[in-house]
């Protein structure tokens, strides 16, 4: 490999894309993750304690969070809610993509994107902020829908999960649409005139033609949404209450406030594991390889 | 364009040698041969060009002469030095690619002092060289010009003054007309022989394209799946075949299979089966018994001339009237179709479609070449 | 033809809910910081005021973390662009086995969660003695946002055609001339590009940074805590602030784009 660099580029400069590559790769993406695993295999000890008899291997650490109930249930409750905002994500984000991609004029697809990418410019938390005024128990949500005379009294939005995965459903939504109407977009539009000419309905026609071609797009936009999804703090750390945790937030406590880095990389480990889980389930159900997600 | 006749761009040494040798270069990419074992020496200032269609070597050949390819085995020598240690960007060659190629983010100007610039001259004398060469290109004054600006034509021409600036031996031109529509590419190849006469320098020239190739070059070399099949200059290429392909790639030829029935003194006589038995030139070797091909070009054959000793019962199928002259299409009584030219003041009305000819050719101007399954 | 117009106006219905639900939030937000109300909210209205503006001018520690955010997003930057384009180069050029594995490999940083790539980082640092703070934020969020730069730079270089350096080589240019002069301003508008999403990125990044901030707090870190503690309609001054600034620039950004795109197209 260094000889088709160095043939294109001369040698200094191929020593140098090699160097920086090997810095980050090693440096921070390999070597990190890894150590992060042998950390999570190890007890916790005291500075003194580290080299000494205690210092081996154990699944202590995993054994914590099996005999754990409460943390337990939210590890599978974040699991189950990430897979439900990926969902809900994936429904509000098809029509629109779909409309992008091959019902609106370009221009107005063109207008429709920029207006999409401006939120996507802003910052997440301020994003997760504004759905907080939104929720409130005294905000603008209840006072309308008690204007409406649709409740009777204020709902507690930001006490259970539906708060957060509201905001979640608003944070992603982008990780969704894009790779979803790239997707959509390079689909002939004859395909979809031929199905209907051959008498298909709509529905018949979105899932025979348009969703399968799009599939890529569909794990690609799953993929980024849940991995985003089950590994958010900012959006349960504000619209979450004390009763909605997610696992996250668990993990977060265990590094600054239980002050147990090994117990938390367990943690970590868990939740990576989970996400490699999702994308190769996501892939092999989509048939898609790893070469078509960066698309 | 036309050159101001004591136009001289540089000082190209009509003293220096810069002949191209390739001396028993082979080519392979894994298993497969490009090119095949090759030993071919272009002469200092020479137009050459290798014809053949695609996929054939040639521009692999191209490539490895201006050092973008390392051949397997042989070596390729410039100005008889030997090319082994030189990279490309060290070679006395410079190339006109089919794409052109042209530095889009550059101008026009900047394009063409790109090769002095990279060596380091200075700004003033590169402008000197950019001007004069865009004289020569006869677009005086488009220096500060994008390149997306400019016509087909023009770019063309850029990429001829860009080449040229950086004073190379040899030129190198990848189908570099390929791009241009019917007309332009005519004027442009008189233009191109026009500034390889101005300048002396070595063309050598890849192309599919048969006219390109005879009208503008010295010598053409015919390549069929990574072999030379001729070295001629046109006239000998056309008129004398070396190869069943060359016979058949070259202008258009009626070629007809059949067995070797004897060969005498550069004679031969070849079985055509029903078609009939006929003499020709023998080409290259062949031995009785060997399947060969008679090629005969559409416009030796005559019609209904019984002096001639070469017979062929035909039924015109079509006639088309191109002018100065005319082709038929006449298709034997054994279902075989050939393709004939006469000049126009041969032509009588009894030339119709459905009538009957006979179709005849004098053996001197016949070839029989060994094999020609391809024809 | 019925169902037909009605399934237009169905989908009219639909895209207009949509960007009701993209910006209500962002305008709720923005209106309530001229609220005079002493928490972040429109309802009820207690009549306009300006004064909130006054108070997160006076906010140091806001303007300390604003400082801390510009530092990091600049060293990521530095950091993180020429790393990505060495990727991208890499991925490029480079034929045969293990490329796709190395692929994969360059992609995974974006397919992590980030509060794994924070805790990774900060595990590994720890065990060289490096705690916490602004240079362990600038690695931990290199570690990704080089893959989102390796991705844009790669998007342009796949259509960059190789016989412009063949060209320059002919004509003399060296290798790295070459590059300078031919690869490098192709190249120029993806690196801009890709430099400004870096340091959007890293300013606007959270979930990685809370892990390996240490003592040192960036901007968005400071709003988050602001929003659990000691909350006021300054917060949404300081994100009304941000959100102008941010629009003005993705207007400015996408334009400039656009204007490349059809100057490419000419």
């Amino acid at each position: 490999m260094y000889k088709q660099l160095a043939e294109r580029f001369g040698g200094g400069l191929a020593a140098g894309i090699i160097a920086m590559i090997a810095i980050w790769l090693l440096g921070m993406v390999i070597l990190p993750q890894l150590l992060m695993v042998d950390y999570s295999f190890r007890p916790n000890l005291l500075p003194s304690e580290i080299g000494g008899p205690k210092d081996s291997y154990s699944l202590i650490n995993y054994e914590t969070l099996f005999n754990n109930s409460i943390h337990l249930s939210i590890f599978f409750k974040t699991i189950w809610s990430s897979v439900l905002v990926t969902f809900l994500t994936l429904l509000v984000s098809y029509p629109l993509a779909y409309y992008l991609a091959k019902v609106a004029t370009p221009k107005q697809a063109a207008l429709c994107i920029l207006l999409l990418i401006i939120p996507f410019w802003i910052n997440e938390i301020l994003r997760t902020f504004s759905w907080y005024i939104i929720l409130a128990y005294k905000g603008p949500l209840n006072a309308l829908l008690l204007a409406l005379g649709w409740i009777d009294r204020p709902v507690r939005f930001l006490s259970g999960d539906g708060g957060v995965m509201i905001g979640m459903v608003y944070a992603y939504i982008l990780f969704m649409i894009f790779p979803l109407y790239n997707a959509i977009e390079s689909l002939d539009l004859n395909q979809i005139k031929a199905a209907r000419n051959l008498g298909a309905g709509w529905i018949r026609t979105h899932y025979r033609v348009i969703i399968p071609h799009a599939k890529p797009g569909i794990a690609t936009g799953c993929i980024m949404t849940f991995m985003l999804a089950a590994g958010s703090y900012a959006v349960p750390a504000l619209l979450g209450s004390p009763g909605s945790r997610w696992f996250t937030q668990i993990i977060y406590n265990w590094f600054f406030e239980g002050g147990n880095w090994n117990q938390g990389a367990a943690y970590a480990f868990l939740l990576l594991i989970l996400c490699i889980g999702f994308i190769a389930l996501i892939m092999k159900i989509f048939k898609v390889g790893l070469g078509d997600i960066a698309k | 364009m036309s050159l101001p006749g004591n136009y001289s761009v540089v000082n190209w040494g009509e003293m220096m040698d810069s002949s191209v040798h390739l001396d028993n270069v082979v080519m392979r990419f894994g298993h497969f041969t490009a090119v095949q074992k090759t030993d071919l020496k272009i002469e200092s200032g020479e137009f050459f060009s290798f014809l053949g269609p695609s996929g054939c070597g040639k521009t692999t050949i191209l490539n490895m002469i201006s050092g973008f390819l390392d051949p397997t085995e042989g070596a390729v020598h410039i100005g008889g030095r030997d090319m082994r240690s030189v990279p490309a960007n060290k070679r006395p060659t410079s190339m006109i690619f089919q794409n052109l190629a042209l530095f889009p983010l550059m101008t026009v100007a900047e394009n063409i002092e790109f090769g002095l610039e990279v060596r380091g001259v200075k700004k003033a004398e590169r402008k000197k060289a950019s001007d004069r060469l865009l004289e020569l290109v006869a677009l005086s004054g488009s220096g500060k010009k994008k390149v997306s600006e400019l016509s087909g034509g023009q770019k063309q021409r850029i990429a001829i003054a860009r080449a040229l600036a950086v004073e190379p031996q040899v030129l190198l031109l990848d189908e570099p007309l390929s791009a241009l529509d019917l007309k332009l590419r005519q004027h442009m190849r008189a233009e191109l022989k026009e500034i390889q006469r101005k300048t002396g320098i070595t063309f050598i020239y890849i192309t599919h394209d048969q006219g390109e190739a005879l009208t503008m070059s010295d010598r053409v070399a015919v390549m069929s799946a990574g072999k030379l099949q001729q070295v001629a200059d046109p006239i000998t290429l056309y008129r004398e075949p070396a190869t069943a392909f060359a016979a058949s790639f070259v202008g258009e030829n009626n070629g007809l299979k059949g067995t070797v029935k004897s060969v005498d003194n550069g004679q031969a006589v070849i079985d055509c089966g029903p078609l009939g038995i006929f003499p020709g030139k023998q080409v290259g070797n062949i031995s009785v018994g060997e399947q060969a091909t008679l090629f005969i070009r559409p416009e030796q054959i005559s019609i209904n001339q019984s002096n001639q000793s070469a017979h062929i019962e035909a039924k015109i199928e079509e006639i088309n009237f191109e002018g100065s002259y005319l082709t038929l299409n006449a298709n034997t009584d054994c279902d075989r179709s050939l393709s004939v030219q006469i000049s126009s003041e041969q032509y009588t009305d009894a030339l119709v479609p459905g009538a009957r000819t006979t179709l005849s050719f004098r053996p001197e101007d016949a070839v029989i070449i060994a094999g020609g399954d391809h024809v | 033809m019925k169902s037909e117009t009605i399934l237009r106006w169905g989908v009219r219905f639909y895209i207009g809910v949509f960007f009701l639900y993209l910006f209500t939030p962002l305008i709720i937000m923005g209106i309530a910081t001229f609220n005079d109300s002493r928490f972040p909210t429109v309802s009820p209205w207690k009549g306009a005021t300006l004064k909130w503006f006054d108070v997160l001018a006076q906010d140091g520690a806001m303007w300390d973390a604003l400082l801390t955010s510009v530092i990091v997003a600049f060293g990521v930057l530095v950091v993180a662009v020429p790393i990505g384009v060495c990727c991208a180069l890499f991925l490029s050029t480079v034929q045969g086995r293990g490329k796709s594995f190395l692929y994969s490999l360059m992609m995974s940083p974006l397919l992590t969660p980030g509060v794994i790539v924070g805790i990774s980082t900060l595990i590994f640092w720890k065990g060289l003695s490096v705690s916490g703070g602004m240079v362990l934020t600038v690695i931990a969020q290199t570690t990704f946002i080089a893959a989102y730069v390796m991705l844009m730079i790669l998007a342009r270089l796949q259509r960059f055609d190789r016989t412009l350096e063949h060209a320059a080589q002919s004509l003399g240019a060296t290798s790295w001339q070459t590059f300078r002069r031919v690869l490098l301003p192709y190249l120029k508008p993806a690196i801009v590009s890709a430099a400004v999403i870096a340091f959007l990125q890293s300013f606007e990044n959270y979930n990685t940074t809370l892990f390996v901030k240490g003592y040192d707090t960036t901007l968005t870190v400071y709003i988050a805590s602001k929003v659990r503690t000691g909350l006021t309609p300054a917060v949404n001054a300081l994100g009304l602030v941000m959100i102008l600034a941010t629009v003005l620039l993705a207007v400015v950004y996408e334009i400039k784009k656009r204007s490349e795109v059809r100057v490419v197209k000419l």
